[in-house]
């Protein structure tokens, strides 16, 4: 037998002038830290966070700041510019345009995180199955995502919002910001699954899965446990990348009229006229777009920063 | 490839299902006709079939010929039907959806060909400049403006360029580009006429694969400079300019092509935006007209055929990235 | 003595990092033979490459600092990049280490063997091709006329780097650099390139420059043998008399961290202690001095200089020039 204090091991000298060390760190206070030394994407992140804590305060704000209502009509004062009553003019009805630009991020913004959830949660959970048990489940569900896929996806959008399914008690209508975020999710999930599912082939050969399975974990924890937090920056990554398309894909289908309706406000349905405001108020045609890029452009490059935080190695 | 066939069948068979799931029983013309009396409601039903349970129409639907005659009007005419190409009929007139579909489909192709060459044309080259300059005043104004380009709704930027040119150059009395439909119905058949229809929705259109495009192209190109092979070629002495146009763009051209090649799925759908704000008379505008019409079996065509050609896309996609790398060819 | 073909006189090349500067060649003086194999030995990061890549101005993103490359009666560290491409590929060729990324994947090797010739000798596509194909069977390559028409990922990585050889051979040029040839491949494929590199010394009379950090490569393939060691060359010789008696502590290190038939039995094998430097921060004085066992006090002070020691070899450390020898456990 072999006394193991008498063996000496001999490690690398570490004392030695010229060696580098650093204290040890999780990947996730690591990611962290590349996170907020980003500071275009650090940037990016608080001008969406902003948006958010504005679409949130949106009746406080409509009561004590602006002193309007995004419903309020007054035919009197139709496409006025920018003035001290309405700091950004008004529209064909003569509502203020800015309160109804703080509530279409209200509609615009729920919609598309809401969508970016159920997404994840749907797509997440049919990438990490499929990707684990692999087999002919797999099969089923990749042909299944593929079908999905093969449907352009503008045309599945058109259909399912007239054709408002039902999902068990539940109506789905495009002009509640809830139900439109379930069918824009609808839509999008394929592509999630599709990537979470690449990324779950790849980690799930790796040594470690085989180690934990060798000493006995149940398929549940090695889903839970070692694979999801592995896969997790993936998906991280991708859903705040995908926050932006939806935002334009909701914007979209609010322009062509099968989105949220009038009077409720969002950017998309207030330039669904845009082409009899140009002779009246150009601002009616900047406002709206500018904002959905802007806050596109916020949300692309906070999630490419996450990206470059999560795995520094995909930066070229 | 061969897993194209059940991918077909999965797609026209969704296409069925939803509209079961949600319209199985409507009858065309309740909506138009609020006097229309219940027991009318009830003879259009049967007469379409309608009253039959689930498991009996789509089994119809899957090709029992008796049958499938009564749900000829619902496009309960697949597999077969769809094989003779008949994608049903419009709920509103009962015309053939089929016609309607290939009477648009040039004005479509017109379109989005046009705009995906465009980006082509431009992408590869702003993609090497980028990737050769690395690192200058050029490129990252390249990258901003690819950064900035993914996040412009095309609506909105559509909508921008026509007040820009149709609209203001109007005003000051410069000539202006049209901003609607695809030519001027007084004038005939003029191509001069066409084109300038064509410019502002070909350039919304390009601008949103241009961006992405570009940058792509400008990745691609700086890991293929980065290869031990392009090490091997300057070791063997050749000019840069060879180095970069013979050995290294034809490496880096093969993602590109195959980000391209996505988008030949979508040649009959991708350009139903613009298609709708530029009044353009193709396909996706149609779909969108029917479906505020409530043609809930046009809209179905529509998409059953769409979807048909992003199966049928996909597979020349990989023909097409067979050609070009020849390591997927002889494997 | 004739004059040396290949002269490189206190080179220094330098690239930038994010932790600060890095001296990847330090300083390297070294002469080449006509018709000689010169082996180039080290750890992975000692510069032993990027001495091989400044020699051929490939040595992007770094810069090259001081220094001279004589070749021909020229420095090619001063030509113009236009005389330097003169001599890429057609005087000095270079073969690398990884042969599954060394070939442009979408053309056929056959073409790209002949490319040298089409560039320099101006031979146009058939005579390239069939001169290609007559060379890739001296290098071993079984049917070689339809093997050229196939395209790098249809062969296999030893027929890869004999490909790579054949390529750099086509032009017949005067010095052939072998930046790790046979790293990458199995060890029976190994011994096969090894014997094809010597068979192309004897036969076409190119001087060789041979990168490796196997000493067992060197062993059998270099008449001389330079150590190298962050950036700086610490010993030189004769490859016999290196392996005999080395005259620098690392090379002595060396030679006991690795098995060998001629070792006294029973004895363990020794590796070096410590960890390679940190080219951004070297120690003081001798680089090596950390991890020496031999060290005095004058090595972390005073940089050593490369001198002769005994009557054929040249080393760098002030242990062995002050005429100790290298012996003990």
């Amino acid at each position: 037998m072999i006394d193991p204090a008498a063996v000496e091991v001999a490690l690398p000298r570490t004392d030695v002038a010229g060696t580098a060390f650093r204290p040890a760190q999780s990947y996730w206070s690591e990611s962290w830290e590349r996170l907020r030394a980003n500071r275009v994407g650090m940037a990016a992140g608080g001008l969406v966070l902003l948006m958010v804590a504005i679409a949130a305060a949106a009746p406080l704000l409509a009561a004590y700041v602006v002193h309007h209502n995004p419903f309020g009509i007054d035919l009197y004062a139709t496409f006025s510019p920018p003035s001290g009553a309405h700091w950004l003019g008004t529209d064909e009805d003569g509502r203020d345009t800015l309160i109804r630009l703080v509530y279409g991020a209200q509609v615009t913004l729920t919609v598309a995180f809401l969508s970016v959830t159920v997404s994840l949660l749907v797509g997440g959970t049919v990438g990490l199955i499929a990707g684990f048990y692999g087999g002919w489940l797999d099969n089923v569900l990749m042909r299944f995502v593929d079908i999905l896929l093969s449907i352009p996806a503008i045309y599945l959008l058109i259909l399912l919002t007239i054709l408002q399914p039902k999902i068990g008690p539940v109506q789905l209508s495009t002009s509640d910001p809830r139900s439109l975020a379930v069918i824009i999710a609808i839509v999008s999930w394929g592509g999630l699954s599709r990537l979470v599912r690449g990324e779950v082939l790849t980690i799930k050969n790796r040594d470690f899965m085989l180690a934990a399975r060798s000493i006995g974990a149940s398929d549940l924890r090695l889903v839970l446990r070692h694979l999801l937090p592995n896969v997790l920056a993936v998906m991280i990554v991708a859903a705040s990348l995908n926050v932006g398309a939806i935002i334009i894909t909701e914007s979209i289908l609010d322009f062509i009229g099968l989105g949220i309706q009038p009077p409720t406000a969002s950017w998309g349905n207030m330039l669904t006229n845009a082409q009899t405001y140009f002779y009246h108020s150009v601002w009616l045609v900047v406002l709206p777009g500018a904002l959905i890029f802007i806050t596109v452009l916020a949300m692309n490059l906070f999630g490419n920063a996450l990206r470059d935080a999560f795995d520094p190695r995909l930066k070229s | 490839m061969l897993a194209t066939i059940p991918t077909l069948f999965g797609v026209t068979s969704i296409s069925y299902f939803l509209i079961w799931v949600t319209a199985g029983d409507i009858v065309p013309g309740v909506e138009i006709n609020p006097y229309i009396k219940q027991e009318d409601i009830d003879r259009i039903r049967h007469n379409l079939g309608l009253d039959q349970p689930f498991w009996l129409q789509y089994l119809n639907w899957l090709g029992l010929p008796n049958l499938a005659q009564q749900l000829h009007l619902i496009g309960g005419t697949w597999p077969k039907g769809i094989l003779e190409g008949d994608f049903g009929r419009s709920l509103v007139d009962g015309s053939p959806v089929i016609d309607h579909i290939v009477e648009r489909l040039p004005n479509t192709l017109e379109l989005t060909t046009t705009a995906i060459l465009i980006g082509v044309l431009l992408a590869i080259p702003l993609g090497v400049t980028g990737a050769l300059r690395r690192g200058s005043k050029i490129d990252h104004a390249l990258t901003a403006m690819s950064v900035a380009g993914v996040a412009v709704p095309s609506f909105w930027l559509a909508l921008i360029l026509v007040l820009v040119f149709s609209v203001q150059l109007r005003a000051w009395g410069l000539p202006a580009l049209p901003s609607s439909g695809a030519y001027s119905p007084l004038v005939g058949f003029d191509p001069l006429d066409r084109l300038s229809h064509l410019v502002l929705p070909a350039l919304v259109l390009s601008f949103g694969y241009l961006a992405i495009w570009s940058r792509f192209g400008r990745s691609s190109m700086l890991e293929v400079l980065s290869q031990d092979y392009v090490r091997t070629a300057r070791a063997k002495g050749m000019s840069e300019r060879r180095v970069v146009y013979i050995h290294a763009l034809r490496n880096a051209v093969i993602p590109l092509v195959t980000l391209i090649g996505l988008e030949l799925p979508a040649l009959v759908s991708g350009g139903a935006v613009v298609e709708i704000v530029f009044g353009w008379p193709g396909i996706g505008r149609f779909a969108l007209d029917r479906a505020f019409g409530h043609d809930y079996t046009a809209v179905m065509g529509i998409v059953t055929f769409a979807a048909i050609l992003v199966v049928l896309g996909n597979l020349l996609a990989d023909i097409l990235y067979a050609i070009l790398d020849p390591r997927v060819r002889y494997t | 003595m004739s004059e040396p073909l290949l002269e490189v006189q206190d080179l220094h090349t330098v690239f930038s990092t994010k932790e600060g500067q890095v001296k990847a060649v330090d300083g390297v003086s070294f002469e080449l033979n006509a018709g000689e194999t010169l082996g180039i030995v080290g750890e992975s990061g000692c510069g032993k490459s990027m001495t091989a890549l400044s020699i051929m101005r490939l040595q992007r993103p770094g810069r090259i600092v001081g220094g001279k490359v004589m070749f021909k009666g020229q420095d090619l560290t001063r030509v113009s990049e236009y005389e330097m491409r003169e001599i890429r590929g057609r005087e000095i060729a270079m073969i690398f280490q990884d042969p599954m990324t060394s070939l442009n994947p979408v053309y056929r090797v056959g073409w790209q063997v002949g490319e040298p010739t089409r560039l320099h000798n101006g031979w146009d596509a058939r005579k390239a091709f069939s001169s290609a194909v007559s060379m890739l069977g001296r290098v071993g390559i079984p049917s070689a006329a339809s093997r050229a028409r196939d395209y790098p990922h249809q062969f296999s990585g030893g027929m890869r780097q004999r490909a790579m050889i054949a390529m750099g051979l086509t032009t017949t040029p005067h010095v052939l650099i072998a930046d790790e040839p046979t790293t990458a491949l199995d060890v029976t494929i190994q011994a096969q390139i090894l014997d094809l590199l010597r068979d192309v010394n004897r036969e076409f009379g190119t001087a060789t420059i041979l990168i490796t950090h196997n000493l067992g490569v060197v062993a059998g393939m270099c008449q001389r043998l330079i150590v190298m060691y962050a950036g700086k060359i610490v010993e030189a010789g004769p490859t016999a008399d290196v392996f005999a008696h080395p005259k620098h502590p690392y090379t002595w290190s060396l030679l006991r961290s690795i098995p060998r038939l001629d070792a006294e039995t029973h004895e363990p094998l020794k590796p070096i202690e410590g960890l390679p430097p940190n080219l951004v921060d070297l120690p003081s004085g001798c680089a090596f001095h950390p991890r020496c066992a031999f060290r005095v006090e004058k090595c972390s002070r005073d940089v050593p200089a490369l001198l002769r020691v005994g009557d054929t070899q040249q080393a760098a450390c002030w242990v062995t020039q002050s005429g100790t020898e290298l012996k003990g456990g």
